[in-house]
């Protein structure tokens, strides 16, 4: 009976400390979502399942319809979560998937899994996911490009 | 449940295509493909069998009630994309749990998104004997069912003409045309033996 007790105790510790890493990771998506001005939702869900943030923006015209970008927050490498999240976000409506994991190691390995899949497959799911960790997103759009930097520097309108 | 993998295995060595067994493209292990070779010019066709199990999920079994979680019906059907499947059979314990899977991946389809789940996967009992695709209501309703459902509308039409009108109708109603109403339902609302006498 102690050993249960233990072994369900251990589980909701484990789970606790998923759901506050997923909310660790989440946390500069949202800011940065609504820096850049989009709308963001959290938890979008049409029935198939909950996509932490997707970010919903108008493509320049009112006759395009707009584009959602989901990111999914992995804590830890699976197949199965994979597989899970790439379903949630294609059956929710979301135009591109962005995983987001706590490691560069994470990155490389959830990578590899998506680009193995077999060329005669129906679906290039390369092409509809990205995969990357909260810093690389944040200090990328913090930093500006070569050319804006030159231009800011002589005074040149880009 | 592998008495029933084992029958898959069997009836598509029958068929005489090349079965596989437990296997695992890099997406997660795929329980049965049949390799349909139509032929020899054309590439085979694969077609997966992924059992779904009652594991336990969160402290019930999800299986109680002939119903499995969404979360598992995706997983293992995106399983079976990523692992470059052209159809993907999900294998339920009993014909009522397949239905239920089916029905539930029409669902996900009807959302309208990029992918038509419902055109890839689909339940499956392994004692199934009748077809396994979900036949649209319009066809699985029999004639008479809509024609009763015809009769209802048009006896409730018809009490909404002539009942008396609430909420906004009720204010809106020229009083002329409510005499003329209240007239009518005096005159016909009454038993047969407490109708006024004609003169």
């Amino acid at each position: 009976m102690s050993q249960q007790n233990s072994t369900s105790a251990y589980s909701e510790e484990r789970s606790r400390e998923r759901l506050q890493m997923i909310d660790t990771l989440k946390a500069p998506i949202i800011q940065l979502g609504r820096d850049l001005g989009y709308e963001v939702i959290e938890n979008h869900d049409l029935g198939a399942g909950p996509v932490h943030i997707t970010w919903v923006f108008k493509p320049g015209s009112e006759s395009l319809p707009d584009m959602r970008l989901g990111f999914i927050c992995l804590t830890e490498f699976s197949n199965s979560s994979i597989n899970e999240g790439i379903a949630r976000a294609m059956l929710n409506l979301v135009d591109k998937l962005v995983f987001v994991v706590p490691t560069e190691t994470m990155t490389k390995e959830v990578k590899d899994a998506i680009e193995s899949m077999p060329d005669t497959s129906i679906l290039q799911l390369r092409k509809y996911v990205t995969v990357l960790t909260p810093s690389t997103l944040v200090s990328k759009s913090g930093i500006q490009g070569s050319r804006e930097r030159r231009s800011a520097q002589t005074g040149e309108v880009v | 449940m592998t008495h029933h993998l084992n029958k898959l295995v069997q009836s598509g060595q029958e068929k005489g295509f090349k079965v596989e067994q437990n296997v695992d493209y890099g997406a997660g292990p795929i329980d049965v493909v049949w390799n349909i070779n139509l032929h020899s010019a054309l590439p085979n066709i694969k077609c997966g069998f992924v059992t779904l199990g009652a594991e336990e999920e969160e402290g019930s079994q999800d299986t109680e009630d002939n119903q499995l979680s969404l979360r598992k019906i995706e997983e293992a059907a995106f399983r079976g994309i990523r692992s470059g499947l052209d159809k993907v059979y999900l294998v339920t314990e009993n014909e009522d749990m397949a239905k239920s899977v089916s029905g539930k991946i029409e669902w996900l389809a009807s959302h309208g998104s990029l992918i038509r789940l419902d055109a890839i996967s689909l339940g499956l009992a392994p004692e199934q004997t009748e077809q396994a695709v979900i036949t649209p209501s319009q066809k699985r309703v029999p004639q008479g069912e809509k024609i009763r459902k015809q009769t209802m509308r048009e006896r409730e039409a018809k009490l909404e003409k002539y009942n008396r009108p609430k909420g906004e109708r009720k204010r809106r109603e020229h009083p002329l045309k409510k005499r003329v109403r209240e007239s009518k339902i005096d005159k016909h609302g009454r038993p047969r033996n407490q109708k006024p006498k004609r003169t």
